[in-house]
């Protein structure tokens, strides 16, 4: 696994956190895959055959399997560590922002930006999906502001995040936007937008990858909570980065109609709402010029897996803090996409593979084919991304 | 300057047991954590006498101040890989006990297969 790429303002931690940081990695991945690894086996071999001699029947859906799942030693076991050591994640990083205050926000106040802008609206109202909980444990979330001006969620964000995915997708954290922006460009190459825009992006990690992919765009980033995009303009400006962040709510946009030729999110909306996704995607439709391009890349729906796969993937939905996941694995997204106003003939969907991971398959996939099969994994365990999106 | 800011949990909301008695759950917390604290220590030895192999010498500010390198990085998480699998081999080894029934099958036939006439 690499190291986290550093930049001015990545939060500096001592030599114990590091190490702890480091443990938690190792463990977290252990969960994953050694101790995760066994859950299907337990399923079939024990909890199934268990249900059939109970019922008569196999488990019709995803939520017998998960109620017998966790009436299972294994699957009580596998639960409480995934649990624990997603909070572990935090913890290890903590204490490294908690003392990079208050001079970070200081430092970040005091910004000289050479390349790009930082556009905050205090009149945004947190939405409910982003203020009642803390979405993957994450404590406070993206949008908490414990001082004026602080940037401190987006600090612990980007440090946390790393921890968390084990390195896996590469220094800069940017493996799923390099993949996407890289399909985009080679997909299509007479696809030239000279204005993009990211919906939340929170610290822009996923925007660079689209500054860099496309050089002659203007690119924006939009986010509700002020914490990570003050971090994520900081952050840009490091990185030697022009990217136009904006406080925003992606549900109404203060874009004039067809404002942008690409408008594109990673892995967001399970974290909003059921109507908070189908507004997004109107307005998604509304700033789009015509023949512009919306692309997401997001969980892939569960509507096609088996109930034990189903459960597996949607764990999180229950037990991470993330109140609109299940739901949103749940949805017809061509019918949501269609009803923001793209015609049926233009929405499409794709599996791409890792680009850094699987270059050969990302390649095969670019030419055309079709990867039929989801694998079943949480995002930072698979290395193929769902993305589904349409022309206007 | 301002006052340091403490992070805590804003609205994780009530925490989860899987187990029917919570306390088993809290105890697979602690239990987890002084893995990591005992990981945390394992390297700090580890700094240190990397120091000492170096230096013949080392201050406290020495240890604090090593960083590993990509090499020291990959030998620290084969050793911590390591060392998670013997502290959680139990359950490592109700996973394989799913797979070594199947594997005793065969090991019986074998079994048979050898001891023929």
């Amino acid at each position: 696994m690499p190291f986290q790429a550093k930049h001015d303002f990545l939060v500096e931690s001592s030599h114990d956190e590091l190490s702890r940081q480091n443990y938690v990695q190792r463990l977290r991945m252990h969960i994953l895959n050694q101790i995760g690894g066994g859950m299907r086996a337990v399923y079939d071999k024990r909890v199934k055959p268990q249900f059939e001699k109970s019922q008569g029947r196999a488990p019709k859906d995803e939520y017998e399997v998960h109620v017998a799942m966790l009436s299972d030693n294994y699957g009580q076991v596998w639960s409480t560590m995934m649990r624990s050591c997603q909070e572990m994640v935090w913890d290890s990083v903590i204490p490294a922002v908690e003392r990079a205050q208050p001079k970070l926000n200081e430092r970040i106040r005091g910004l000289n930006a050479r390349y790009g802008t930082l556009t905050l609206d205090p009149s945004v109202k947190v939405p409910r999906y982003v203020s009642a909980t803390d979405i993957h444990l994450m404590p406070g979330n993206y949008h908490t502001e414990r001082t004026a001006d602080d940037a401190s969620q987006g600090a612990l964000y980007d440090r946390g995040r790393f921890v968390y995915n084990g390195g896996a997708a590469g220094p800069y954290a940017d493996a799923i936007p390099r993949t996407i922006a890289t399909y985009i460009r080679r997909k299509w190459p007479d696809f030239k937008p000279a204005q993009a825009l990211e919906l939340g992006c929170t610290i822009g990690s996923s925007t660079i990858p689209f500054v860099d992919g496309f050089p002659e765009c203007e690119v924006h980033a939009a986010d509700v909570a002020a914490p990570v995009v003050r971090y994520g303009h900081a952050r840009a400006e490091a990185l030697g980065k022009r990217v136009h962040f904006h406080q925003m709510n992606a549900e109404s946009l203060k874009f004039a109609d067809g404002t942008f030729d690409l408008v594109y999110s990673i892995i967001m909306f399970h974290e909003t709402s059921t109507k908070a996704y189908r507004n997004i995607l109107k307005e998604c439709h509304r700033v789009l010029r015509p023949g512009g391009l919306m692309i997401h890349m997001e969980l892939p729906p569960v509507g096609d897996m088996d109930p034990f796969e189903a459960f597996y993937l949607d764990w999180d939905a229950y037990y991470n803090n993330e109140p609109y996941y299940l739901k949103y694995t749940h949805e017809d997204i061509r019918a949501c996409v269609t009803n923001a106003g793209f015609g049926n003939d233009k929405f499409f969907q794709v599996l791409i593979p890792d680009l850094a991971r699987s270059p050969q398959a990302f390649e095969a996939v670019v030419g055309g084919e079709v990867i039929k099969k989801t694998q079943v994994a949480r995002v930072g365990e698979s290395a193929k991304w769902f993305t589904y999106g349409a022309w206007k | 300057m301002a006052e340091p800011i403490k992070i805590r949990p804003v609205n994780r909301g009530k925490r989860p047991h899987f187990f029917d008695d919570p306390a088993i759950d809290q105890l697979f917390a602690i239990v987890m954590a002084m893995s990591a604290e005992l990981s945390v220590l394992w390297d700090r030895v580890d700094t240190t006498e990397r120091l000492l192999d170096q230096k013949g010498t080392l201050s406290r500010a020495d240890i604090e101040a090593f960083r590993p390198d990509e090499k020291v990085h990959t030998e620290r998480t084969e050793r911590r890989n390591a060392y998670i699998d013997r502290i959680f081999r139990i359950i490592r080894e109700e996973r394989d006990s799913l797979v070594a029934h199947d594997k005793m099958t065969e090991y019986r036939e074998l079994m048979d297969d050898l001891s023929k006439n």
